[in-house]
């Protein structure tokens, strides 16, 4: 079944955010901060409220005092990295409200700052594991030492974080783009003091959001703010390089590795110790748990995880597909492959030796077992028909690498309220407050609802992206919109069918057991070491994301996942200057990801394997997965074209030539 | 942006009449209107000049004129520019986007400022911009220069520059004062602290057309350009090399000219040089390559570009004396 939103997307009918056209609308421009950290000793906003076409100017002297972040503020006296919100302008016209910005008389005191993760201030230690890790390196044959380090990367979503704040009465209505219309509802409530009833969230469509948009941003409250003060709807949409200054990428780590093992593959420790660059803030979200996946993806008795988060004048990190598990799949995996090869040990072979059948941070079984080998196997069979083309030609260097990988979510959890009405026509009304960020949730749930009822799908309406009437459902992170929103749906279908209308909701999982979702993928490269050029060939991936529901849609994942992975494996980096503290390359021209012409053929090999543990729908996510473990298939692979081990992302040209 | 008066004068004379400092000439605003938006430059005036500069490509037993106007699409799409001058017509190939090739012109490309992070950050005041200091030269200088004639060390972004100029092409340049013809190699300057641009043409000019002179049939050309990604960036390096073989393939005439090395395209004279009346050799290629490079002064993070500079114009050389 295709996307049943797609005709609305390609004629141009599909609403986005920037697209609501309030009367009086309002346009809103945000004054950034030139420095990476300083205090404002002054702040002159009278020239640019004089400005014809100006309503409403706000900024630290005039905004209310609404807390931010840890312990700053919606317009704070200090800002603290380049690209801070200084002060923000509504006008008749953007032309105007940047006008108007410049207008803004604002005196800094610089203060000392660093943009460097070797430099910041270090967090709280994070420290997790099991076992006995001296013993365990006492018993290893063979140890493996090494750094890896992953850089700060930017979403980069097509549509920039936005909104159009509008005042129905005493009611915030905010059109919105976001993955969590109920977070950012209950967080704008929040901050300003309102009732969450008075506070209306919708969101339509969306040009992705990566992990970026799940929370409440300061310009949801900046907006509905000015548009209190001009009594006009404000509309307001970040721009590129404020879209990649202030509102998350993902963060930078350092992981010191090291790996026992027993001369037959046997771990017997793994020792991690991680820095991650938090950037100014933390926003909130998910957490980036770089260490989650030393400690599940194998089986050890011995394992020590540390993770460090360290204070930088850089805009504040946030999660990122796969926020952490993407980062520290590329340490763990570089090192296994470099312990395969230590050992002389087929990669795939290794891994099965260390199998795990149970999550052994949590000590439960899994509900899917045999998951991840099946996942193996599958990517056994592509990688011997790949080696039976491996051919090195010219000078042109020719190459396969592995990685394997879990992700601590995928499963699903409450909320989620389903209703469904039959209004006797022939036709179905399915009404949620999920969003529909990209992925095509309308089209599964719609499938799912019209399989339950017994109708064709063209039958079926789904009515989501909206926090009225209030049917609450989980925010679209941690690849979980599918399975959190499937089982009710099923459910409330089930009961209006015999009913005529009905309720569903999603119960929380089981305890008992441990729900993952992993895979594994091979990456096929070709090298030139006189160039220093990577050629991607072909990327092969086989994940455990449970039932499939639509094959389209899971392809759409893995395609879209893949490519991303890509861009993070070869070419996308933030680069600050460290004496400046400024972010040179916030922009789509100098921050490269990849074009059609970088993308190689895809191998979907997902197979449908309903995880009916899980729940009774047996589905999970996919949103997340498939771009875990590209970045170390890459590497691995070019390790295995030339002999140069890359253990610092991104793989670039730099790197392999010397 | 800040607010500008638009002009679509009638005639070349009197759009010249109204150019001058403050004003800028307007044809596919590729470049231009990319320096306005974060204000590097603040016109007064823009003065269109689209409709009145000559767009035609014309071939004659001089060579072939190319208008000012004329896109780089044109430039791409025109077959005998393939045929007789390979190497611009792969340079314009590999320029930019489809979309932006069927907007930027030929006479933009040449004048279009340097990609420079730096240059082109609003709250950075660096030399070229007027200031005092070239911050990449000690900051994040990974696609920066290699040879470095001026205080600035940012590079050249054309690709149909290098390729222009190793075909030997001059420019006309038409002023208030009239018509003259310069070089390429004369047109492009390093920036000096007097003058802090690329090109020698004054605020008041406008180049009118580019010519390239024939040359003998056996005569082949080939542009190579090393980027990040497969298509959609400015060159890490490139090169355009034009080569012309006796029949007993000895070199008769060598011209090799870089991009993405210095603020300039970078003509490899010592690369030429160690080519010109020697017998095709794996020696004489290496030779070259390795003379492309030898005055080369690498910065702190940009050392890959000279192994990059050598593996390209040994891939060039060889695949023009194959």
């Amino acid at each position: 079944m295709k996307r049943i939103e797609g005709p609305d997307k390609v004629s141009g009918r599909a609403r986005y955010a920037s697209d609501v056209r309030r009367p009086g609308q309002l346009q809103a421009r945000v004054l950034r901060s030139p420095h990476p950290h300083a205090r404002i000793s002054r702040i002159d906003i009278s020239r640019a409220e004089a400005l014809p076409g100006v309503h409403a100017v706000l900024c630290s002297a005039n905004a209310p005092a609404i807390s931010w972040y840890e312990t700053s503020r919606l317009f704070d006296a200090t800002v603290r990295f380049a690209g801070d919100e200084v002060a923000a302008v509504a006008a008749e016209h953007g032309e105007i409200a940047e006008d108007a910005l410049r207008l803004i008389d604002v005196q800094y005191e610089c203060l000392p700052f660093t943009t460097l993760l070797e430099e910041g201030e270090r967090g709280e230690p994070q420290v997790e594991g099991r076992g006995d890790l001296a013993r365990g390196f006492a018993e290893a044959e063979v140890v493996i030492e090494r750094t890896y380090t992953t850089q700060c990367a930017l979403h980069n979503a097509l549509e920039s974080h936005g909104c159009t704040a509008a005042w129905d009465g005493d009611t915030l209505v905010l059109y919105e783009s976001t993955q969590g219309i109920f977070s950012v509802r209950d967080e704008v409530a929040e901050k300003l003091a309102l009732a969450p009833s008075k506070v209306r969230v919708i969101t339509e469509h969306m040009g992705g959001g990566f992990g970026a948009k799940q929370i409440a941003w300061k310009h949801s409250v900046i907006a509905a703010l000015l548009a209190q003060r001009a009594g006009r709807p404000v509309q307001l949409m970040l721009s590129r390089d404020a879209e990649n200054l202030a509102v998350g990428n993902r963060n930078a780590t350092r992981q010191r590795v090291r790996l026992g093992a027993k001369r037959d593959g046997t771990l017997t420790a793994i020792e991690v110790q991680v820095l991650l660059q938090s950037g100014a803030y933390s926003p909130g979200g998910e957490d980036s748990h770089v260490i989650g996946t030393y400690q599940t993806l194998y089986r050890c008795p011995n394992v020590r995880a540390e993770q460090i988060p360290v204070r930088t004048n850089t805009g504040p990190a946030a999660a990122f597909r796969a926020p952490g598990h993407a980062e520290g799949n590329f340490g763990l995996e570089s090192a296994m492959d470099e312990l395969a090869r230590e050992l002389d040990l087929d990669p795939i072979e290794l891994r099965l030796r260390n199998y795990a059948v149970e999550d052994q941070a949590s000590r439960r079984p899994y509900t899917s077992p045999e998951s991840l080998k099946r996942c193996y196997e599958e990517i056994r069979k592509l990688i011997e028909i790949a080696a039976s083309r491996k051919k090195s030609w010219g000078p042109w260097k020719y190459g396969i690498g592995f990685a394997a990988h879990d992700w601590a979510a995928g499963a699903g959890h409450p909320p989620a309220e389903v209703e469904v009405q039959l209004p006797g026509d022939g036709t179905a009304r399915v009404l949620t407050g999920v969003q529909d960020i990209g992925t095509g949730t309308r089209t599964a749930l719609c499938q799912i609802a019209a399989e339950t009822l017994g109708l064709a799908p063209e039958k079926v309406r789904i009515v989501l992206g909206d926090t009225r009437p209030e049917l609450r459902a989980v925010t679209s992170a941690g690849s979980s919109t599918l399975p959190s929103l499937a089982p009710a749906v099923r459910e409330a279908a089930a009961q209006a069918k015999e009913r005529g209308s009905g309720r569903g909701q999603r119960r929380p999982n089981r305890k008992d057991r441990s729900i993952r979702t992993c895979g594994a993928q091979c990456v096929e490269v070709a090298v030139d070491l006189r160039t220093g050029e990577v050629k991607v060939l072909r990327v092969a991936a086989s994940h455990d994301c449970g039932r499939v529901v639509n094959a389209t849609l899971v392809d759409s994942q893995v395609i879209g996942g893949i490519t991303q992975a890509l861009g993070f494996a070869l070419i996308e980096e933030r680069v600050v200057d460290q004496r400046l503290g400024l972010v040179l390359n916030a922009n789509l021209e100098e921050y490269k990801v990849p074009t059609a012409a970088d993308i190689p053929e895809y191998l979907n090999a997902v197979q449908s394997m309903p995880d009916l543990e899980a729940n009774e729908l047996g589905v999970k996510g996919i949103g997340e997965p498939p771009l875990i473990p590209t970045a170390a298939a890459v590497a691995n692979a070019i390790f295995d074209a030339t002999g140069v081990r890359i253990r610092d992302l991104p793989c670039k040209r730099e790197r392999l030539l010397r | 942006m800040r607010p500008f008066e638009y002009r679509a004068p009638a005639t070349l004379d009197e759009a010249l009449a109204l150019l001058g400092a403050g004003a800028r000439p307007l044809v596919g605003g590729t470049d231009l209107v990319t320096l306005m938006k974060p204000e590097l430059v603040t016109p007064e005036r823009l003065v269109s000049v689209r409709k009145l500069l000559p767009d035609r490509i014309v071939f004659d037993a001089q060579g072939v004129t190319l208008g000012a106007a004329a896109t780089l699409a044109d430039l791409e799409r025109d077959s005998q520019i393939a045929q007789r001058y390979t190497a611009l017509s792969q340079a314009a190939r590999v320029a930019a986007s489809a979309q932006l090739r069927n907007a930027a012109t030929l006479g933009g490309n040449l004048l279009q400022r340097p990609r420079c992070w730096y240059f082109r950050h609003p709250q950075v005041h660096c030399w070229l911009k007027g200031g005092s200091e070239c911050f990449a030269r000690e900051g994040e200088n990974q696609r920066h220069a290699l040879f470095h004639p001026s205080a600035c060390v940012a590079v050249h972004p054309s690709d149909v520059a290098p390729a222009l100029e190793a075909f030997d092409a001059a420019l006309k340049v038409r002023g208030p004062g009239g018509e003259r013809v310069v070089p390429l190699a004369k047109f492009f300057a390093p920036p000096t602290d007097e003058r802090r641009t690329e090109s020698t043409l004054a605020d008041d000019e406008l180049i009118v057309e580019a010519s390239l002179p024939s040359h003998p049939e056996e005569t082949r050309s080939v542009y190579l350009k090393a980027m990040d990604r497969g298509l959609f960036a400015f060159a890490l390096v490139s090169v355009a090399a034009v080569l012309r073989l006796s029949s007993e393939r000895h070199v008769g005439h060598a011209r090799i000219v870089l991009g993405g090395v210095a603020p300039i395209p970078w003509r490899a004279e010592a690369a030429e040089r160690a080519l010109l009346g020697a017998a095709i050799s794996d020696r004489v290629l290496d030779e070259a390559a390795q003379a492309a490079v030898h005055d080369a002064s690498p910065l702190a993070q940009n050392g890959y570009k000279v192994p990059l500079v050598k593996a390209l114009v040994r891939q060039a050389l060889e695949s023009l004396s194959r």
